[in-house]
C-alpha cells in the first residue's frame, strides 16, 4: 500500500506504555486504502486495538507519524479530528441517559447542526443499519444486544464521516446475530463506501468482511497484509499459518465460489439415450446414476440400480432411461454458491456430486476433485 | 390522656397556631434554616465532589474528609461555633445551627456525588471521548446525568437529615419545630403535648420533603423508569 495516496498513513509508529517495558507497537508503517475494509487481527496483547485507538488519538504515539486523509493527525485539536473519525467499540457505550435518537445525533450536536437537520439524519440512519424508527425515542436499556449495535453503528455514521474504526464490534452479540451484522455491514458498506479499520481476534470475522488483513504479532508487528485469499494461500512465514489454523482450506473455500471452478459434464443423458450406453456413462463416472438433461436443462436423474431391477436377465437392452423414473436432482448450487457451502452439498448427498444451475441453466457439475483442483 | 389525644388537642387549638412563637412561625423558620443549610452544603460539595470525581482524584482522602462530618456530633458543632459566632457578631441561633446543619449536610452530597461520577460506566465515557467530546462536554453531557440518580440521592439524604436536626437550633435560642420540643420538657413529665407535637411536625415535614424528592427523581431520571 502506497502511504502517500492511503487514506490513513502509519509510518514508523513505536508505542510505549512505560519507559523500560517491551513497545506495544513496534516501528509500524502500514497504508489503508481509501473505501477498503482492513481488518486488524492478532492473538490478545498484540498491539492491535493500541493501533486502532492510536489512528483517532484516544491514544498518542510514542514516536513516528499517522497521517488521516492526507493530513497530519495532530493538524487539529484530538477532539475535532475524532468528530471526523466514527468509532464503535465492543461494549458499544452507548449513553444510557439519552434517548437512541441523542444516541445517534451525538456527533452531529457537538458539530452544532440545527435539531431539524439532526433529526433528519437520524431517520435517514435509521432506516440505513435496518433499525425499527419507533425505537428513536427509547432508551438503550430497552433495546437487545443487536440493536444496540445497530445503534453504535449509526452513531458512528452519524456526521457522515470518512473514516470508521471498529475495535470488536461484534463480539459482544450472539453468533446468529453476529453473522447477520456482518452480513450488514457489507451491504452498508456498498452503500457508503467509507474506509473502514476493524479490530477481531477472529480470523474468520477478518476474511469475511475484510478487502486486506493484516495479522499483527505481539509488539504490534505485523507479519503479513495482503488480501484474505492471498494470505490464505500463501501464509509469510509459520506465526501467520498457525494463527490462521489447520482449516486454512476450509476457510479459503469460504472466499470461493463455484464460478471459481471448472465443471465437469459428468454422467448426462438425455431422454433417449438407450439404457446400455447410460451404463457406460456412469461406470465411466463411478457413480450408479445419470442425470438427464434437454437442451440447456436440467430435468433430473435415474437409477440404474432400478434398470438392475427392472431388467435382472440383462435383457431391455431396447430400453431408453426415459423408461426409468424421472427423479429431481437435489444436490444442485448456482454460480454464486460459496464453495464452503458447495462442499458441505456435495458430502451430504448421495450423488457424490453436485449440478451447477444458473437460473434454468445447467453448467455441468462439480465434484471433490474440482474443489481441490480450485485450492491450487 | 393519651399521647395522640394530647397532640390532637394542642393541634387544634387554634392559638397554638398563630403569633410569634406558633406553629406557623416555627415551621417557616424551620424550612427556613434548613433550606440555607442544604444550599450551603450543595454549593460547597457538588462541584468539589464533581471536579475531584472527573479527575477521578484522591477518592480515599476526600470520601475520608467528608465523612468526618458524620462522625462529629452536631449537638458538638453547635457548641463549638457558637463561642465564635458571638465573637464574630454573628450572635446566637441561627448561624451556629447552620454551621452543624451544614457539617452535616456535605458527607451524603459529597460522596454520592463522587460516586456517581466515578461510576459512570467506562464504555459512556470511552465512546464520549472517541466520538469528540471535549472534556467540559464530558462532564456536562455525560458523568453528570449519569450521576444524576446519585446526586439527587445524596441531596435527599442531606435535607432530610437537616430537617431532623435543625430541631437542636432550638437550644441555642433559634425559634424553630424544636422549640415545642424545649418547652415540652420543662412542663411538668405527664403533660406531652409540646414535645410530642414539635417531634411530630419535625418528622412530618421530613417525610413530605423527602417524598418531593421522589417525585423530582421520576421526573429528572425517564431513563430509569425504563429500564428492564
Amino acid at each position: 500500500m502506497d502511504l502517500d495516496t492511503a487514506a490513513i498513513a502509519l509510518n514508523n509508529v513505536t508505542k510505549r506504555f512505560s519507559e523500560t517495558g517491551p513497545a506495544a507497537v513496534t516501528e509500524l508503517t502500514l497504508g489503508v486504502a481509501e473505501s477498503e475494509i482492513v481488518a486488524f487481527v492478532g492473538p490478545s496483547g498484540c498491539g492491535k486495538t493500541t493501533t486502532l485507538r492510536m489512528i483517532n488519538r484516544l491514544i498518542e504515539p510514542t514516536e513516528g507519524s499517522i497521517k488521516v486523509l492526507g493530513r497530519d493527525q495532530d493538524a487539529l485539536p484530538a477532539h475535532e479530528l475524532r468528530r471526523s473519525i466514527g468509532y464503535v467499540i465492543q461494549q458499544i457505550g452507548l449513553f444510557p441517559h439519552h434517548s437512541i435518537r441523542r444516541n445517534i445525533g451525538a456527533v452531529p450536536e457537538l458539530l452544532g447542526w440545527d435539531r431539524k437537520r439532526i433529526d433528519e439524519r437520524c431517520d435517514e440512519l435509521v432506516e440505513l443499519v435496518s433499525l425499527d424508527p419507533s425505537l428513536l425515542d427509547r432508551y438503550p436499556a430497552e433495546l437487545s444486544g443487536g440493536q444496540q449495535q445497530r445503534v453504535g453503528v449509526a452513531r458512528a455514521l452519524a456526521a457522515d464521516p470518512p473514516i470508521l474504526l471498529m475495535d470488536e464490534p461484534y463480539s459482544a452479540v450472539d453468533p446468529i446475530v453476529r453473522e447477520h451484522l456482518q452480513d450488514e455491514l457489507l451491504t452498508l458498506q456498498e452503500r457508503v463506501h467509507k474506509t473502514i479499520v476493524i479490530v477481531t481476534h477472529d480470523v474468520d470475522e477478518a476474511i469475511r468482511l475484510a478487502d486486506r488483513v493484516a495479522i499483527f504479532n505481539i509488539g504490534g508487528i505485523v507479519e503479513q497484509y495482503d488480501r484474505p485469499a492471498a494470505i490464505l494461500r500463501a501464509p509469510a512465514n509459520q506465526f501467520v499459518a498457525s494463527f490462521l489454523g489447520r482449516e486454512r482450506g476450509l476457510r479459503q473455500l469460504a472466499l470461493l465460489t463455484v464460478n471459481d471452478l471448472t465443471t465437469i459434464a459428468g454422467p448426462t443423458a438425455t431422454l433417449t439415450t438407450p439404457v446400455a450406453s447410460a451404463r457406460q456413462l456412469a461406470a465411466a463416472n463411478r457413480v450408479s446414476w445419470v442425470a438427464i438433461g434437454e437442451g440447456q436443462q436440467l430435468l433430473g436423474w435415474v437409477s440404474l440400480h432400478e434398470a438392475d431391477a427392472r431388467w435382472p436377465d440383462g435383457s431391455g437392452e431396447q430400453a431408453t432411461v426415459a423408461d426409468l423414473t424421472l427423479q429431481d436432482f437435489v444436490a444442485v448450487v448456482r454460480p454464486d454458491t460459496p464453495v464452503r457451502e458447495a462442499l458441505d452439498v456435495i458430502v451430504t448427498s448421495s450423488s457424490q456430486m453436485a449440478a451447477v444451475v444458473d437460473d434454468d441453466t445447467f453448467t455441468g457439475f462439480i465434484t471433490i476433485s474440482q474443489i481441490a483442483g480450485g485450492l491450487d | 390522656m393519651s399521647a395522640i389525644g394530647d397532640v390532637w388537642s394542642f393541634l387544634t387549638t387554634g392559638s397554638n397556631w398563630t403569633g410569634s412563637s406558633g406553629i406557623w412561625t416555627r415551621s417557616m423558620a424551620h424550612l427556613w434554616i434548613s433550606l440555607v443549610a442544604t444550599t450551603l452544603a450543595a454549593a460547597v460539595s457538588l462541584p468539589a465532589a464533581i471536579w475531584l470525581g472527573h479527575r477521578r482524584l484522591a477518592p480515599v482522602l476526600s470520601v475520608g474528609i467528608a465523612n468526618l462530618g458524620r462522625a462529629i456530633p452536631s449537638f458538638a458543632v453547635i457548641a463549638l461555633v457558637l463561642p465564635i459566632s458571638i465573637s464574630l457578631g454573628f450572635g446566637l441561633g441561627f448561624w451556629p445551627t447552620c454551621v452543624a446543619l451544614v457539617a452535616l449536610g456535605i458527607p451524603p452530597i459529597f460522596t454520592n456525588t463522587y460516586a456517581g461520577i466515578v461510576g459512570t460506566p467506562a464504555d459512556s465515557t470511552e465512546a464520549a471521548r472517541a466520538i469528540g467530546m471535549t472534556e467540559r462536554q464530558l462532564l456536562r453531557r455525560v458523568e453528570i446525568p449519569s450521576a444524576l440518580p446519585f446526586i439527587m440521592t445524596g441531596l435527599r439524604i442531606s435535607t432530610v437529615q437537616i430537617i431532623a436536626t435543625a430541631t437542636l437550633g432550638a437550644l441555642v435560642g433559634y425559634q424553630c419545630l424544636g422549640s415545642f420540643v424545649i418547652e415540652g420538657l420543662a412542663q411538668p413529665s405527664r403533660a406531652r403535648d409540646r414535645l410530642l407535637t414539635g417531634a411530630l411536625l419535625v418528622a412530618a415535614m421530613a417525610m413530605f420533603v423527602d417524598y418531593l424528592f421522589n417525585r423530582a427523581e421520576a421526573r429528572l431520571i425517564p431513563w430509569r423508569r425504563t429500564v428492564r
